[in-house]
């Protein structure tokens, strides 16, 4: 048993839906979901007014349609699964601390903020912040797994402290900005100032990164830690390579303006 | 981390400006507050002060400077970060340093000025926080004057443009507890910039009407932005026709703010400065024309259903 959302009509302004959260859904019959208040703009709604409800009393919520102005998708869920046909606006799965999120489409900036425990798979393109800390917090996301196979904004990974994002597609400036532990796996590069001011952490890159320059090379080497993360992120599709015969991986050490003990991996292929 | 322009003036005797050209720009700070005034602690004024420019091009302002250090265009994050490794005693190669397009030796020489001086000062323009960047060059700038107070006292203040932007930052300060980027959908402020900024609301289309006082941004925005502007119901208050007046569904004109108008303006260091008609003008103030506004819109029903209220956002985490 589900719970099918179709959207009826674009929102013209930003649709705030928290509700749309296996965790505020699982006990609710089919009429108390169509009643569920959304904020469009600052006026409350019922759910029903932009979504098409079939089902009730279940963890698992497919979401059909164009939602780039549904925000909140997901906001602080614990358990159940949140599958989403079409693209989504920010702060998807923000603050959740189980559960999984699947995106057939585009996601939008903010997605998994502050997440402390679940996974997220954007199979199309994402925007900035992902897994980061909102403005004024010490930390972002504390534990938990982001992946995204297109390509990614600004700020990714902004004070994460633990974690793993992992990125398809190439990132914009300030990948793992002011990192405080995790790992982020961009398997396409990023641009600029990536790990600017991290203070702990792991970024590993496959394609060469324009670096920072408080950041010192430390050398040449095969970590172990490569052939465990390999192994489990084997199931997602995602290959990362660890054997010697394949190449090697260039420790940076950095950023020394914090100074941190953060660390950047290159990949050089044999 | 920022003190008044009172303080500079008596105290400062090391002044940064980075990214500004504040000899065209800011044509009288020179003379009535950084570098040329003498005071009880800079009795030789000029001379007991040490002034670093840094900017991407040798603008007017580099023959008042002592030391003028060219970066290279987009490299100040990369520069300041330099310093905050170097005011460690990190090592940084010289060839990072050279690709920001400074020497170690002037590098060595500004870390020496900045923590034998006794108080020094950043200033940054739009050459800092508005090339690629954006926020989080300011945020360089600021977290090296603040861990430079690990050594001495400094501070850092940003260089203000038009008018009275400083004064819509601290009134939004003190209603709201945030400067900008704050939306009120929820019947409480939140803050989000980037989400809810002005400029990222527009250029994605997120609001159905504008209003706009005393601004311009048919003139600085990006042209989606204006786009999105010219689609919905804006309306303009200026006592000017603006680019943005052009494109508006309405525009009232009012009076200017400190010729016809009274009222108060924040100078650049947040310092409220009252503000005394000379002329009477035939238009309204801005503040005339917001209360009749408000008075219209509080005879309109509540937007909210009968009893409700709206509701917070909580953690729920």
């Amino acid at each position: 048993m589900t719970i099918n959302l179709h959207l009826k009509q674009a929102p013209s302004v930003p649709l705030e839906a928290e509700v749309l959260s296996p965790n505020v859904m699982a006990e609710l019959s089919n009429s108390e979901i169509r009643a569920l208040v959304v904020y469009h703009g600052k006026r409350q709604v019922p759910l029903e007014e932009f979504f098409d409800v079939d089902g009730e009393r279940s963890y698992e919520l497919i979401i059909h349609g164009e939602l780039n102005k549904v925000r909140l998708i997901g906001r602080a869920m614990s358990r159940g699964t949140v599958t989403v046909h079409g693209s989504v606006g920010m702060h998807l799965g923000a603050l959740m601390t189980g559960g999984r999120i699947e995106v057939h489409g585009d996601a939008s900036d903010w997605i998994g903020a502050e997440m402390k425990n679940g996974f997220i798979h954007v199979h199309g393109n994402a925007g900035g912040q992902i897994g980061a800390a909102y403005r004024g917090a010490l930390a972002g996301m504390k534990n938990g797994t982001i992946i995204v196979d297109g390509s990614a904004g600004l700020e990714v990974g902004m004070r994460m402290r633990r974690g793993t994002i992992i990125l398809g597609g190439p990132a914009k400036d300030f990948t793992g900005l002011q990192m405080k532990g995790g790992t982020i796996i961009l398997q396409s590069g990023a641009e600029i100032r990536t790990g600017a001011w991290m203070n702990r952490g792991t970024i590993i890159s496959m394609k060469p990164l324009q670096m920072m320059p408080t950041f010192a090379y430390a050398s040449d080497f095969n970590p172990t830690f490569t052939n465990v993360y390999a192994k489990q992120l084997k199931p997602h599709g995602i290959d990362l390579p660890f054997a010697g015969s394949d190449g090697t991986y260039q420790r940076f050490a950095g950023d020394l303006s914090v100074p941190g003990k953060g660390e950047i991996l290159v990949w050089q292929p044999a | 981390m920022t003190c008044t322009l009172g303080e500079v003036k008596q105290r400062a005797d090391f002044i940064v400006y980075w990214g500004g050209n504040p000899a065209e720009c800011h044509p009288r700070h020179f003379t009535k507050y950084t570098i040329m005034q003498k005071s009880k602690f800079l009795p030789r004024g000029r001379k007991d002060r040490t002034m670093v420019l840094v900017d991407i091009r040798e603008t007017k302002s580099a023959k008042a400077a002592d030391i003028f250090m060219q970066v290279k265009p987009g490299k100040d994050f990369e520069l300041i970060t330099i310093l905050r490794a170097l005011i460690k005693h990190q090592h940084v190669g010289d060839d990072q340093i050279a690709e920001t397009g400074v020497t170690r030796e002037m590098l060595d020489d500004l870390v020496q000025r900045m923590k034998s001086c006794k108080f020094g000062c950043f200033f940054f323009g739009m050459g800092l926080s508005m090339t690629r960047g954006k926020h989080m060059n300011s945020a360089a700038l600021l977290t090296l004057a603040a861990e430079m107070n690990a050594f001495t006292k400094f501070v850092a203040m940003p260089m203000r443009g038009h008018g009275n932007v400083t004064g819509a930052d601290v009134i939004m300060r003190w209603q709201t507890g945030y400067p900008f980027g704050i939306t009120f959908n929820r019947g409480y402020p939140r803050y989000n910039p980037g989400e809810f900024s002005t400029v990222d609301v527009l250029v994605r289309g997120d609001c159905d009407a504008a209003f706009i006082i005393g601004a311009d941004p048919g003139a600085t925005m990006p042209q989606p932005a204006i786009d999105h502007l010219k689609r919905i119901p804006t309306i303009c208050l200026d006592p000017h026709i603006t680019h943005t007046s052009k494109l508006a569904r309405v525009h009232i004109t009012t009076a200017a703010q400190g010729i016809s108008a009274p009222g108060t303006a924040y100078r650049m260091d947040e310092l409220p400065l009252p503000l005394k008609p000379a002329l009477k003008s035939p238009y309204p103030t801005d503040e005339d024309v917001v209360r009749r506004i408000n008075k219209a819109i509080s005879e309109k029903p509540f937007w909210l259903p009968e009893g409700s209220q709206p509701q917070m956002i909580t953690a729920q985490v």
